[in-house]
């Protein structure tokens, strides 16, 4: 199948491992990956922080570079979720009925890593190995966006040699919240410190999820108080194998 | 003086203090997580719960879009019910109507139910201010009355406090506004409530006014519903003569049927019960039977121009169960005094600014930012309001605000120039390859960010970024064609024009020019607009509206979830049914029994106790100075454990099985229906009812169900079957 990757602008800029990860766990499973290298950000931040207009350039932007694929996959839930479902409502809100229509249309054939794996080629093992303890944080727009409850932990229990611990409260929030984590930065640590706790809780050496940025919030908090967690995508576990872990 | 909300503060100053406060942390967590597994087991009894929200909103959706009608169609039914209807523009308006009715009455001080709508309009301050005391009789309401505080929760106001510190409020408090609390009080929450009881009862028997809000009005019967606990509901809608509610026009329901839905997806959301202990529904006045004077005022108060917007409507649906902020993280972490004003929560930060619509405060503008969109809310929402979609669109705008203002807010200015920058994929790598550089430098992680990322590095460390970008290693190991470099044509952008047209028709105030009642529905038309979106009550109820079990497996049902409510349940037949009350009344240590006036002699042969019945009418001292009471009743729901009266045939006044503190009620096979459906279907719809779900019990202490506060505290159920079923 060919499938063309958006690796969303915060792993362009900050985690390359993990769009590369994506590339090596496809084409491993028999799939050509292309990269349109026209793209930058979905419009995320924009949209959740109110700037409908200049989030809605960028969505008209991302459905011009992927328009002509088929198949579109990346490596963020909380992106899918915006182009699947932000995109349109964004749209319809100030009555662009037609081009809402057309945002729908890039949107259904939009995916998240991990569930195009499941859903969409039927895998759950994808041949890995990682011989370690990990914990799985659900992100908010993986569960209540995309509706991803159990196929990540499937993918995760399919690894070779890697033990999934549960979370306390493993649903709740980590306090990321693109912008909330800046403008409400007290209220958004305070969240992320609970999170923390939580995920220490189970001596976890890497906690593992589907959104980078969740990632890094938690992961700055981690490295601040120097808690020696780890903290990976899930496609980076999903790309280890016994040749290079 | 009544304390209310500054509206000066934004919610980040106003969560600062709230999160470096450890104890009302603790407080929060323990109160929101018990009420959320609570909330969770009992909604997982229901396999047609989803079924049950789409039901609620669609009721909502029409009650709302047919709101005019609706709101005249109740006025006609409670004024031909003896009732009289006022109708208030704004707050100032029902204040004035309140304070005139009460003091036309010749009282200084009225009791009160617990009413979102009355702290809304900051109605005690008020009153106050025209020499009217009002007493709060909600336990929690009481705790912050008391203690000089300001509400933090829908449900519970007082959730921030924990037992011991709701002890030393009232040993503090309590005998400066009546009768004191024990000196040996302890933390116990049976100790606290019970002296609230002790606390509040001579002032119920006594009260002349009281004053309610509703959970809902029904447009058909013209009657209002109740939902309570503790008793103390009861007491303020039976016992004085003059009820005035308070009720805002959202809260209006089609038809009487409604409630079949409503009166599942309410209690179990908001205290994580089957049922609500109590439930009163009455319409107009009820002399003799209640209220001989009964006032409702309507008020809009910026509920129509909510009305007008689309998001807004679904605003409206909102029943107020508080289940958004039980499970909202930010609430957990933040409580309910950061929100500034009496919604609190996600519900809060999408109503309050419908509400004041057009009103531009630092509080306003910060809430729809007090949210990280996570989406528990809309999850857990009864009638699923899409919080987070609205939260997004009060945030638009807000910004189209601030492209009118000069000079630009640097905010916008920064969003503006990220957005060129993510517009060309050239720019936006030369950034990337800037980021980089930076990433050469000899750290581990970065500690220190300019404003305005410094929020963020104060206490989180960023990444490094990368020296290597993906990019690079993708063209290195793919071939040219797994590279697409096809440009967006962004000339052609049919956003940038139609952009200033959207801001031209950006809905702003609904005006309101007309006066009193007209002035109200003229606002709700014009919210209406015309042509109206057209909707229909749902065709079909496609929930559980019939049960399945059979006679006994229903009985059994109903026993067990009586028990589960700490209900006593006795089982005997019709020959053993006098001894069998005899026994109940004796283990009570009961030496009399107040009665309805056609409780058959049959019933009382065995009965040692001294017996009054109702004929003639008993007065309210009377009812004080009786131990127990006994009654029939209308229908038993089994699926809740709900047992409710109607004022029929062998059930008496509400007030009979309010007052004294024993309550036994004889319940026979035929009238054992399974699920709430079916129970809505046998009751008259316009006499009084009282719905009771066990004792009288309290959630307000730390979210833990405590049985006794105002009602009988004892209840006893004799199921009388046949012989052969026993």
């Amino acid at each position: 199948m060919k499938v063309a990757l958006f690796i969303t602008c915060v792993n362009d800029g900050l985690f390359p491992n993990t769009p590369r990860a994506v590339v090596e766990v496809l084409e491993r499973l028999g799939h050509q990956v292309v990269f349109p290298t026209q793209q930058t950000c979905c419009g995320q931040m924009h949209l959740n922080a109110g700037y409908r207009q200049e989030g809605l350039h960028l969505a008209q932007r991302f459905r011009e570079i992927f328009n002509d694929y088929d198949v579109i996959v990346s490596p963020s839930a909380s992106c899918v979720g915006t182009v699947r479902d932000l995109y349109a409502t964004s749209a319809r809100s100030i009555g662009e009925d037609s081009l809402a229509d057309d945002l729908d249309a890039v949107g259904h054939r939009t995916y998240e890593f991990s569930e195009f794996l499941t859903d969409v080629l039927k895998v759950t093992d994808v041949g890995a190995s990682f011989h370690h303890t990990v914990a799985y944080h659900p992100t908010c727009h993986s569960l209540r966006v995309l509706g991803l409850d159990d196929s990540p932990k499937t993918l995760l229990r399919h690894v070779e040699g890697l033990r999934l611990v549960d979370v306390d409260h493993e649903n709740e929030c980590c306090g990321f919240g693109g912008m909330f984590s800046i403008k409400n930065a007290e209220t958004s640590v305070a969240m992320g410190r609970d999170k923390l706790a939580h995920v220490r809780a189970t001596r976890a050496e890497v906690l593992c999820a589907l959104d980078n940025s969740c990632l890094t919030h938690i992961g700055g908090l981690a490295s601040r108080a120097k808690s020696g967690i780890k903290l990976m995508h899930l496609a980076e576990i999903l790309a280890s194998s016994r040749e290079y872990s | 003086m009544t304390r209310i909300f500054d509206t000066e503060l934004p919610f980040p100053t106003l969560a600062h203090q709230a999160l470096g406060d450890a104890q009302l942390r603790a407080n929060l967590a323990h109160a929101t997580t018990t009420i959320r597994d609570k909330r969770l087991r009992v909604v997982g009894e229901l396999d047609d719960w989803e079924r049950l929200r789409d039901a609620g909103a669609a009721i909502k959706d029409y009650s709302l879009d047919h709101l005019d009608e609706l709101c005249v169609e109740l006025e006609k039914n409670v004024v031909a019910h003896g009732g009289v209807v006022h109708w208030a523009r704004d707050a100032a308006e029902a204040n004035h109507i309140v304070v005139e009715l009460v003091q036309s009455l010749g009282v200084d001080s009225v009791v009160k139910v617990k009413s979102m709508a009355t702290a809304e309009i900051e109605l005690n301050v008020a009153l106050e201010r025209h020499g009217i005391t009002a007493y709060e009789t909600d336990l929690a309401e009481l705790i912050v009355q008391l203690g000089d505080d300001l509400p933090s929760h829908i449900l519970v106001p007082a959730i921030h406090k924990n037992r011991s510190q709701i002890r030393q409020i009232f040993l503090d408090e309590m005998g400066k506004s009546g009768m004191p609390a024990p000196d040996d009080l302890t933390n116990d929450p049976a100790a606290l409530a019970a002296a609230a009881r002790a606390h509040l009862r001579q002032r119920f028997l006594s009260a002349k006014v009281a004053i309610s809000g509703a959970n809902f009005v029904i447009a058909d019967t013209g009657a209002l519903v109740v939902v309570e606990s503790e008793g103390n509901g009861r007491m303020c809608l039976t016992l004085p003569e003059t009820l005035i509610s308070v009720v805002g026009i959202e809260k209006v329901l089609p038809n009487w049927q409604s409630l079949e839905v409503f009166m599942q997806l309410l209690p179990r959301s908001s205290t994580g019960e089957r049922m609500n202990p109590y439930t009163s529904i009455f319409t107009g006045a009820t002399p003799g039977n209640g209220p001989s004077n009964f006032h409702l005022v309507l008020i809009d108060n910026g509920r129509s121009s909510a009305l007008a917007e689309v998001d807004g409507r679904d605003v409206l649906r909102c029943i107020r169960c508080s289940a958004c902020l039980n499970v909202c993280p930010v609430y957990e972490r933040t409580g309910g005094h950061s929100y500034g004003n009496p919604y609190p929560g996600p519900i809060g930060a999408v109503l309050v600014p419908q509400l004041r619509r057009g009103q531009r405060t630092p509080l306003e503008d910060s809430l729809p930012y007090a949210s990280s969109l996570c989406g528990a809310c809309y999850e857990a929402c009864p009638v699923k309001i899409d919080i987070p979609k609205i939260l997004v669109r009060l945030r638009s705008e807000i910004v189209d605000e601030k492209r009118r203002s000069k000079p630009h807010d640097p905010e916008l200015v920064t969003m503006r120039i990220l957005e060129k920058g993510f517009s060309s994929a050239r720019l936006f790598q030369r950034v990337v390859a800037l980021g980089g550089l930076i990433g050469r430098l000899p750290l581990r992680t970065l500690r220190f960010l300019p404003p305005p990322l410094n929020r963020w590095s104060a206490s989180r460390d960023a990444p490094l970024p990368p020296t290597t970008s993906f990019r690079s290693w993708f063209a290195d190991t793919h071939r040219d064609d797994n590279l697409t470099t096809a440009t967006p044509s962004t000339s052609n952008d049919p956003l940038v024009h139609r952009h200033d047209a959207v801001h031209d028709a950006t809905p702003g105030h609904v005006g309101i020019d007309l006066a009193g009642r007209e002035g109200v529905l003229s606002s709700i038309a014009t919210a209406l607009g015309n042509p109206r979106r057209h909707s229909s009550l749902p065709a079909q109820r496609d929930y559980t509206v019939h049960g399945s079990l059979d006679a006994s497996t229903r009985r059994a049902l109903l026993k067990d979830r009586l028990v589960d409510y700490r209900t006593n349940v006795v089982e005997c037949d019709d020959a053993a049914l006098s001894a069998t009350i005899n026994a109940l009344l004796v283990a009570h240590g009961s030496s009399s029994v107040a009665t309805p006036a056609d409780i058959p002699a049959a019933w009382l042969d065995s009965v040692q106790a001294q017996v009054h019945r109702d004929d003639p009418v008993l007065t309210v001292r009377d009812l004080d100075g009786i131990d127990s009471s006994l009654t029939g009743c209308a229908v038993a729901i089994a699926q809740t454990g709900t047992i409710i009266l109607d004022s029929g045939v062998l059930q008496g006044r509400r007030a009979l099985s309010l007052v004294p503190d024993h309550l036994i009620m004889v319940i026979r096979d035929e009238q054992i229906v399974e699920v709430v459906p079916e129970g809505v279907a046998r009751l008259a719809p316009d006499s009084p009812q009282t719905w009771i779900s066990g004792p009288s019990a309290t959630s307000d202490i730390e979210l833990e169900r405590i049985e006794g506060v105002h009602g009988p505290r004892t209840l006893d159920v004799v199921l009388v079957t046949a012989r052969h079923n026993l």
